[in-house]
């Protein structure tokens, strides 16, 4: 452990500003005032790993306000008194392969999402890679999780019927970077426990993927990368939780966690109190607001922002899997810098990025980082251009300043537990961190209660037919059993009502534009929902019975239309 | 199984008009369209100007397609609307078509002929790289055209209008006119997109600013759009930074361009025209594939309807002719320079019957006083003054090949002289 002072120095050695520190819960906290986002990062990766817990940046910048979260303004007392057995606070993949872990055993559990929806954050806004498991540290938790996680995607994928695919990752190099990569990667493969990798040379490369760039000096390939879709998985994980008895409530935040002695007692949200007997922070780019609430923040969130381009599909038969080219100036702290994605549609996928910067829920895109994107990977795959970009999104990375996922219980809070931090690859690591919160929480609430599992938990989902897989008789019966099967609302993506009308049903239902294109797709092809969307909205109205002026793209406040014309009127 | 002799993709103007033609050239034809409705983007189209040239009648969108659709309908036509073509693939000499709907499930049609008359789609907000949230709020002028015009819906209460294209034009004035403030309309190139008598009536007679050389580059707002930032951009119409300024509104119309829609012909390995973003075709508009027709907005942007419908019938003929009988083609480019944005046919078959070509075509700027000239062998097979050539406005030409004696290692070029 390094003293305070030295690291103090070695701080205020390196950034504008007047930073000071002191040790609590055997965490750094920073606190002070430095010039720039830059100074206040710098200042925090300083201090981080010198072997305190964690650390807390609770730093001023110079003309720099946080903006306060964004909440729903709907206020109810629908929860008001309830009492759960689990509250799990947070709705992106975490959460959602956390009660649905959970859901196997004979509890109350509840999840809330301040979003309408589930999946809002990160876990909408990444690239579905499972990655193998190499980049992270031997060690920590990261490569432990990614590892498990990898592994039990597919059992995890055949039972909650997403698709995936197993296809492996081809990582190329310069000739003169492969030979001393090999055996640095192979070692740290062998200390993560990762299947065998490949050593491709030259000549095989277009034996794997037949139109990347092979000017270069060969290529690693990782067999056990897979892809599925990050949106699709989350909602299948939360619906198979919900099939279980599980229960999630959306447009619901917590607000305030009230203790007495080191137990929290209830869970202030907009829509009343929650009395859980266990509390688990799955907030993402919050998680460390959520500590703080409980009087326990012992690290901080960073929101580290990533920008991810999305080609047409015309372009998806020159790609099979994930193409990468790590570049020679790997910056600390960062992902390896994305690479190139064949998605399970049958899109493209460009990035991502990765930078620092405040806002946690700004999730826009950058004319810079377009072109930047585009200008550093379009070249290992010389048939893309970006005339074949249809569109592009950002997330936010939860990234701590150890740069490791945080999976335990609290040290000082009895009954509370953490999967925080759950930066990249967290998508990945979802079906391993969720099992080891699932021992963990069953271990805090056996102590307060019997625990037993459920007799007839049903592990299976069954997803919404995509009937444009379907072969034709299969197809023909589904229709004459549900004609809406048969009126293509889509024509991008093929997609018809009956598809659209089942997503709006489904076990979490939505009533969203947004909810529906990542249920079943809708308005995600070159057109942008030009043409679908408007009928997509018509569907909605009659399904919920609700005005078209009260139809949303993505919750609250996100009006498609405004009012009726004159002439309606 | 049903057997056609041309089956027609699209029941748009282009379509209607194809299917009339095969029909009157003794074609069985088929009309498959994926919407409830015959009609195509006419439907929504309810402003006039449509017909100027063919019935020398002022029509909206809606009655100038339901002169087509009842002719249709009068006729031995079968027609299957909200029907959806999922595949198409040639086999030997005749297609077989693959389709979906609710009355049959899947269910597979052969035809001897295919015109494709799929009309086209808008550009989005993110093909022409505007940043930013993603706000609800930004909507394609089509779009925003069927929430008005079709459902009875205003999608904003003060909007920009990105874009001097026709359609952008039309829904700023549709827009005025059903209450909502149009702040603008801004266009990257330095001059209009859309026709001139549309900005005249559309902007001019409704006070609505046109700010050339000036583009979208960012958008901000989590839920609904709150603001646009407008920059000024340079010739080669890129942003200069500094000249950014804000603009409050809840709407952004996109009128940013339209685009062909050519997956059907790009999965029948259908080779497509950088320039038209259409199929190439011979004068009869047949694409390189034997046996398939391209015409209306499918083949080239048109501005005119009563162009649209001309395409159709030379398609929906010859598709019925190529059905009946047909022999080898041989064909000849047809090349046009620099000059031109493109010109439609790229091809001349000399094998065919049909002599009288039409051709369209669009000058990449404006020029005033400009001839134009078609080129065989050194020699000038056509000629024409014009006083103004724009590239809003698509011109037509007409020429004979029957005295030209053409030779299949010939070409003919098209070229413009001041
Ligand atoms: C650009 C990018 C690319 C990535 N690519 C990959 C990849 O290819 N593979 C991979 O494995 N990982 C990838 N990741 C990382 C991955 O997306 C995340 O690790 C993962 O989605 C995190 O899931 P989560 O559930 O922890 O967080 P989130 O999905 O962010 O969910 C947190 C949820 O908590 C809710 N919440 C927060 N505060 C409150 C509150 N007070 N009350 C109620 N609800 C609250 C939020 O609304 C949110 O829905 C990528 C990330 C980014 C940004
Ligand atoms: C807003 C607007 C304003 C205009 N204003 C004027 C004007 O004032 N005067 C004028 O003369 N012209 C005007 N035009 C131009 C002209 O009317 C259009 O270019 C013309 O309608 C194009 O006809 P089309 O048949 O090629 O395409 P569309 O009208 O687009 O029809 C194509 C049809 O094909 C269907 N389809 C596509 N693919 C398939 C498939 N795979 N299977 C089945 N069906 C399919 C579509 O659903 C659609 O119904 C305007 C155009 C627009 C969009």
């Amino acid at each position: 452990m390094k003293s305070l002072n030295k690291i103090k120095s070695a701080i205020n050695k390196n950034v504008n500003g007047e930073v000071y520190l002191k040790e609590w819960h055997k965490s750094i906290i920073l606190e002070g005032k430095v010039k720039s986002w830059d100074d206040f990062i710098k200042a925090g990766q300083i201090a981080a790993n010198k072997g305190y817990k964690g650390v807390v940046n609770n730093m001023e910048v110079e003309g720099f306000k946080s903006p306060p979260i964004k909440a729903p303004s709907i206020k109810d007392g629908t929860l008001d008194g309830k009492k759960v057995d689990v509250l799990v606070i947070g709705g992106g993949v975490t959460g959602c392969s956390i009660l649905r872990e959970l859901s196997k055993w004979d509890i109350s559990c509840l999840l809330v999402d301040k979003e309408e929806d589930v999946a809002m954050h990160a876990s909408s806004r990444n690239d579905g890679m499972v990655h193998p498991g190499i980049e992270p540290k031997p060690g920590s938790n990261k490569a432990r999780f990614n590892v498990e996680g990898n592994r039990l995607y597919t059992q995890i994928a055949k039972e909650l019927d997403v698709p995936l695919n197993r296809t492996g990752s081809l990582v190329l190099f310069d000739k003169k970077i492969l030979k001393a990569a090999f055996p640095i990667v192979d070692a740290r493969r062998k200390k993560n426990g990762l299947d065998k990798i490949k050593l491709v040379s030259q000549s095989e490369i277009k034996k794997y993927e037949p139109y990347a760039d092979d000017n270069v000096g060969g290529a690693l390939f990782f067999p056990s990368t897979a892809i599925t879709c990050p949106y699709k998985m989350t909602v299948a994980y939360g619906e198979n939780a919900v099939m279980n008895g599980a229960e999630i409530s959306l447009n619901t935040i917590v607000l305030s966690i009230h203790k007495e002695e080191d137990k929290i007692v209830y869970v202030e949200t907009n829509r009343g109190k929650i009395f859980p007997k266990v509390v688990i922070d799955a907030a993402g780019c919050f998680a460390d607001v959520i500590a703080d609430m409980a009087g326990d923040k012992f690290f901080s969130i960073h929101p580290r922002k990533g920008e991810i381009l999305i080609l047409d599909k015309k372009k998806g038969r020159l790609l099979h899997s994930v193409l990468a080219k790590p570049s020679l100036t790997i910056v600390k702290g960062n992902t390896k810098g994305g690479g190139i994605v064949k998605t399970v549609d049958g899109n493209i996928l460009v990035g991502p990025d990765a930078y620092e910067q405040p806002l946690r829920e700004d999730f826009s895109t950058h004319m810079e980082n377009i072109n930047a994107i585009a200008n550093k990977h379009f070249p290992i795959l010389p048939g893309i251009n970006k005339g074949d970009i249809i569109t592009y999104f950002a997330g936010v990375r939860a990234a701590t300043y150890e740069e490791d996922f945080i999976v335990e219980k609290s040290e000082y809070v009895e009954n509370l537990v953490y999967a925080a931090g759950i930066q990249s690859p967290g998508f990945a690591s979802a079906p391993a961190i969720s099992r080891e919160i699932e021992r963990i929480t069953i271990d805090v609430l056996s102590k307060m209660m019997k625990v037993k599992k459920k007799e007839n938990f049903n592990p299976y989902r069954k997803g919404i037919p995509d009937l444009s897989l379907m072969n034709e008789n299969d197809r023909s019966e589904l229709i004459k059993k549900r004609p809406d099967y048969g009126v293509i609302v889509c024509r991008c993506e093929e997609i018809s009502k009956g598809e659209i009308i089942d997503a709006i049903n489904s076990p979490i239902p939505t009533r969203t534009i947004d909810g529906i294109k990542r249920r079943v797709r809708p308005g995600m092809g070159r057109c942008q929902g030009g043409f679908c969307m408007p009928q997509v909205l018509n569907i909605i109205s009659k399904e919920k019975g609700i005005d078209p002026t009260k139809v949303t793209k993505k919750g609250e406040g996100s009006n498609i239309l405004v009012s009726e014309t004159k002439q309606s009127k | 199984m049903d057997n056609y002799d041309v089956v027609v993709l699209g029941g748009g103007p282009a379509g209607l008009a194809a299917a009339l033609a095969s029909n009157e050239c003794g074609g069985k034809t088929l009309i498959i369209e994926r919407e409830k409705l015959l009609g195509g983007i006419l439907k929504q189209c309810i402003h006039d100007g449509f017909g100027l040239i063919r019935f020398k009648e002022k029509l909206s969108g809606p009655e100038y397609s339901g002169r087509y659709i009842d002719m249709v309908l009068e006729k031995d036509i079968d027609v299957e609307t909200s029907t959806f073509v999922t595949e198409i693939k040639k086999q030997g000499e005749e297609f077989l078509i693959t389709i979906v709907n609710s009355k049959y499930g899947v269910k597979k049609i052969k035809a001897k002929a295919i015109v494709l008359a799929n009309g086209c789609r808008e550009r989005t907000w993110r093909q022409v790289f505007i940043q930013g949230t993603r706000p609800a709020g930004i909507y394609t002028a089509g779009t925003a055209q069927y929430f008005v015009n079709m459902m009875g819906y205003l999608p904003f209460k003060k909007c920009v209008v990105l874009g001097s294209g026709d359609i952008g034009l039309i829904m700023a004035r549709r827009l005025t006119l059903e209450g909502c403030t149009v702040e603008g309309v801004y266009e990257a190139k330095s001059t209009p997109s859309g026709l001139s008598r549309n900005i005249a009536q559309c902007l001019d007679d409704f006070s609505i600013p046109l700010h050339l050389s000036h583009t979208v580059t960012r958008v901000f707002g989590d839920d609904r759009l709150n603001a646009v930032e407008i920059s000024k951009v340079d010739e080669k119409m890129i942003p200069i930074p500094g000249t950014e300024k804000i603009v409050e509104c809840d709407g952004l119309v996109l009128s940013v361009g339209l685009i062909p829609e050519n997956e059907i012909a790009e999965s029948l390995n259908i080779k497509i025209d950088r320039k038209t973003k259409g199929p190439f075709v011979d004068q009869n508009l047949m694409t390189g594939l034997e046996g398939v027709f391209s015409c209306g907005n499918a083949l080239h942007v048109n501005d005119l309807v009563d162009y649209v419908s001309e395409s159709g019938e030379i398609a929906g003929e010859n598709a019925a002719k190529y059905a009946k009988e047909h022999k080898d083609r041989k064909l000849i480019r047809m090349n046009a320079d620099s000059k031109f944005l493109y010109a439609v046919p790229q091809y001349i078959d000399i094998n065919s019957l049909n002599q009288k070509v039409i051709a369209y075509f669009r000058s990449r700027d404006i020029r005033d006083k400009m001839t134009v000239k078609l080129l065989y062998d050194g020699q000038v097979i056509f000629s024409r003054k014009y006083n103004k050539l724009k590239p809003p406005e698509m011109e037509r030409i007409t020429f004979d090949i029957s005295k030209l004696n053409l030779k299949d290692n010939g070409e003919i070029n098209i070229v413009m002289e001041g």
